[in-house]
């Protein structure tokens, strides 16, 4: 790959890597995903920026499964899905903890508007003391 | 400061939470105490119900972090004045609390935390995977804050009301070091106060193997993320 590939191809990374910190600080994108993209795209950068390990994950990719150069696309469009996908699952499952939390505290509280509970429980100790 | 709530978040553990409990009732009998029952699957539930305590109990499990979380925001909307967590495992001795309690108040953190290794300065204790993980997290903390924080991920912390908004307000891992770091980013004052810890008897620890290797991945990611968040915060609290 030419010089002018790398740096493009440095630049997309940087844009996704961006993308993808700026999600999970927003809470979009669970940390644990996050560490994923992280981890792959800074290693997709080290390998296109340094030639003799491109050369090598080349040759050791292509003997595995020889494609073409439109691949690339194909792969960009998985990833930005794949963020996507995980971005939705995030938002859906922080808005299931939410639900689940309120609900503790709400059943948690009417228990305790109830007799009993803990004010119940200190009294017979403070009974138990005397 | 005159309210005060105990809250000890706890997953699967029965055989210690009862022990827990009686000895936060016996140590802080004038403190409301809460259990957060992060979906317990051992029958932790029943013990909690016959020592009748109040305990908010999450329908499926949310992880650490999040059941400390709502133990916050109880304590958000009831309007305490400070929150103390413990762990549910028995690893914390309630008698150390009235002593962490009075240092908070005369000393007006914010934040004190429960430092195993504030006295002695060093991991020379801890096993070699936690001592690794010790030194990382307390050096990052020196690096982003440029005050050493030397035990990160102890359970026992107790902080001030004013910390709870922003404690909710983002998303945090379990609370440790990401937690302080954004904190400590926001001006708050985070301080350590010496305890002793004893080793775990029963159940199992929250970190599996796999975690042991994503925790500080996670943990080091909200750290960086943290610092941006928290200028963010400041800039908007600026305009």
């Amino acid at each position: 790959m030419n010089i002018l590939g790398t740096f493009f191809l440095d630049i997309v990374a940087v844009a996704v890597l961006i993308w993808v910190l700026d999600l999970t600080r927003r809470g979009r994108l669970y940390v644990g995903y996050g560490v994923i993209f992280v981890v792959a795209i800074v290693g997709a950068m080290i390998v296109i920026s340094v030639p003799p390990l491109l050369e090598f994950v080349t040759n050791w990719l292509d003997a595995l499964s020889p494609v073409p150069g439109f691949t690339l696309l194909v792969f960009g469009f998985t990833l930005v899905m794949l963020v996507y996908i995980l971005t939705q699952t995030t938002v859906i499952s922080n808005r299931l903890a939410e639900v689940v939390q309120e609900l503790a505290i709400l059943r948690m509280k009417s228990s305790a508007d109830s007799p009993g509970a803990e004010s119940a429980a200190r009294e017979m100790d403070e009974e138990d003391r005397d | 400061m005159d309210r005060i709530l105990v809250a000890i978040p706890a997953y699967n553990e029965r055989a210690t939470i009862g022990s827990v409990v009686n000895s936060v009732r016996a140590n802080l009998p004038n403190l409301d105490l809460i259990v957060v029952d992060d979906g317990s699957r051992d029958g932790m539930g029943q013990v909690l119900r016959d020592l009748r305590v109040m305990t908010a109990t999450h329908l499926c499990n949310l992880g650490y972090g999040r059941a400390i979380q709502t133990a916050i925001k109880y304590a958000l909307v009831e309007g305490y004045d400070a929150l103390i967590t413990l762990d549910g495992d028995g690893q914390h001795d309630a008698r150390q609390i009235p002593g962490l309690i009075e240092r908070f108040r005369r000393e007006e953190w914010d934040v004190l935390v429960g430092s195993r290794y504030i006295q002695s300065r060093n991991y020379a204790s801890a096993p070699l995977g936690r001592r690794i993980g010790m030194q990382l997290f307390s050096v990052l903390t020196r690096i982003v804050t440029g005050q050493r924080v030397y035990d990160t991920s102890s359970g026992l912390k107790m902080m001030r009301r004013r910390v709870f908004e922003p404690l909710t307000r983002w998303h945090f891992v379990d609370f440790h070091a990401e937690a302080i770091v954004y904190l400590m980013r926001l001006g708050y004052r985070i301080g350590e106060y010496p305890i002793s810890v004893a080793e775990r008897k029963y159940g199992q620890s929250m970190y599996s193997t796999l975690s042991h290797l994503a925790y500080p991945l996670k943990t080091s990611l909200m750290i960086l993320l943290g610092v941006v968040e928290a200028g963010l915060v400041r800039r908007r609290r600026g305009k």
